[in-house]
């Protein structure tokens, strides 16, 4: 929820600079890499649907990515395991790059931009690695039992 | 082998979520179906941020006049503590002027009874309350602070009369024994008689015993007791006080009791006579 409310208060920003963060998604997509046995699919689906109140202009597509994402996340997690910090990072911020394409092209196919989707993929590779560990941090501080 | 990872969820539930999802997206984004939902959340969410702005500001000016209230108590208490200080001031000042207005009536007075310009002028320092309320001694201490040289059993001015005798002088300050110690003795006369009065221990009371019959002092009381001069340490002809009692003690012998004119109580300030006129 903060990373979502992050995204609204820093994207009218840095979409100046071409970049569009997704704070919001990663840290979800975090959380569903970390905890999957807790995080399922109800969960995915009810917390889309809360964003998509919250955050978004329709109802679903938050739905439908977190969603799908978590599906791909629990499918590879002990894949995922083995990974080295940098294709954790290639898969995060392209999973991320692949949400922010899709909301331009349903949402706002004239503001499309390649551009846009190069240069957030590549900022996005070098912020999941702070995201992972900030995370992991506050996990292990206040969630060190689950 | 596995040839796969085990998940935690089954497909099924994934599936109907994208199933649903997508209806949801199809149906929102073709017929805004979600569209006063959306509008509703986005209406609450404006008036959580009006009430919790109005709540904030609320309390912002709250806490803002609450401050500005200290301000104000503090600048209110700065203000009475000015105000308080100027009249303190003033009062010292008129007081000051008071006391030099006394200081200048009572040197007058010295000059004019005394004929005498040499004539110190002492502020009381203390007197020995305790004791000249109940008991036989009777002192007062004066402050001399310009340490005049003053010399022992010199006669002590106050008000409008003698008050009694310096005994001795302690660092900066000077002892009196006043008229009604009953260690003092004072040589007095009236139109009739002469007698050497001592202090009774009692406030501004001294008293002689004469060989006299009670018959002789009839309507003698209020009559006017003078210094007779003749212990060489007073002036004589002095007004001290009157003849308040008489009293018997036996068949030729009476007791003069004087009330003095002058009460220590209610004098600041004291004068003695310089020794050069002692010697005139």
């Amino acid at each position: 929820m903060l990373g979502f409310a992050l995204d609204d208060f820093m994207n009218p920003v840095s979409i100046k600079l071409f970049v569009e963060l997704n704070f919001g998604f990663l840290i979800f997509a975090y959380w569903v890499f970390a905890l999957p046995e807790k995080i399922q699919s109800s969960a995915a689906l009810i917390y889309g649907l809360v964003i998509d109140l919250l955050f978004s202009n329709v109802i679903g597509f938050n739905m439908l990515f977190f969603i799908t994402t978590s599906y791909i996340i629990h499918l590879y997690v002990f894949r995922f395991r083995i990974f080295s910090y940098f294709q954790l990072s290639v898969f995060f911020s392209g999973s991320s790059t692949i949400y922010t394409a899709c909301k331009y092209l349903l949402l706002s196919p004239y503001n499309y931009s390649y551009i846009v989707l190069m240069v957030s993929f590549l900022i996005t590779l070098v912020l999941w690695v702070g995201i992972y560990f900030v995370m992991r941090a506050f996990r292990r501080s206040f969630f060190s039992n689950l | 082998m596995a040839r796969s990872t085990p998940t935690y969820t089954p497909v099924r539930n994934y599936a109907f979520g994208f199933i649903l999802s997508v209806f949801l997206l199809f149906s929102d984004i073709s017929y805004g179906t979600f569209a006063p939902l959306r509008g509703l959340v986005q209406a609450s969410n404006l008036y959580a941020q009006m009430v919790s702005r109005s709540i904030f500001e609320n309390v912002s000016n709250l806490l803002y006049s609450f401050k500005q209230n200290r301000n104000l108590t503090q600048e209110n208490k700065d203000l009475k503590e000015q105000i308080h200080k100027i009249r303190t001031q003033e009062f010292i000042k008129s007081k000051e002027a008071e006391k030099s207005f006394e200081i200048i009536n009572f040197q007058k007075t010295l000059i004019s009874s005394l004929k005498s310009n040499d004539i110190n002028i002492f502020k009381i320092a203390s007197i020995d309350l305790r004791n000249y309320l109940c008991c036989s001694t009777h002192k007062i201490f004066l402050q001399n602070l310009n340490q005049v040289q003053v010399l022992e059993n010199t006669p002590v001015f106050a008000g409008s009369s003698y008050v009694g005798q310096t005994k001795s002088t302690y660092l900066n300050f000077i002892e009196v024994i006043l008229f009604s110690d009953t260690k003092h003795l004072l040589p007095i006369k009236s139109n009739f008689f002469y007698c050497d009065a001592r202090g009774k221990g009692k406030p501004m009371l001294i008293s002689c015993k004469l060989n006299k019959n009670i018959d002789d002092f009839q309507n003698k009381i209020s009559d006017a007791i003078f210094t007779s001069g003749l212990g060489g340490i007073f002036l004589k002809d002095i007004e001290i006080g009157n003849i308040s009692a008489i009293n018997s003690i036996s068949i030729n012998e009476i007791e003069v009791v004087i009330t003095l004119k002058t009460n220590p109580l209610e004098e600041n300030f004291f004068g003695i006579i310089g020794s050069e006129a002692d010697e005139i």
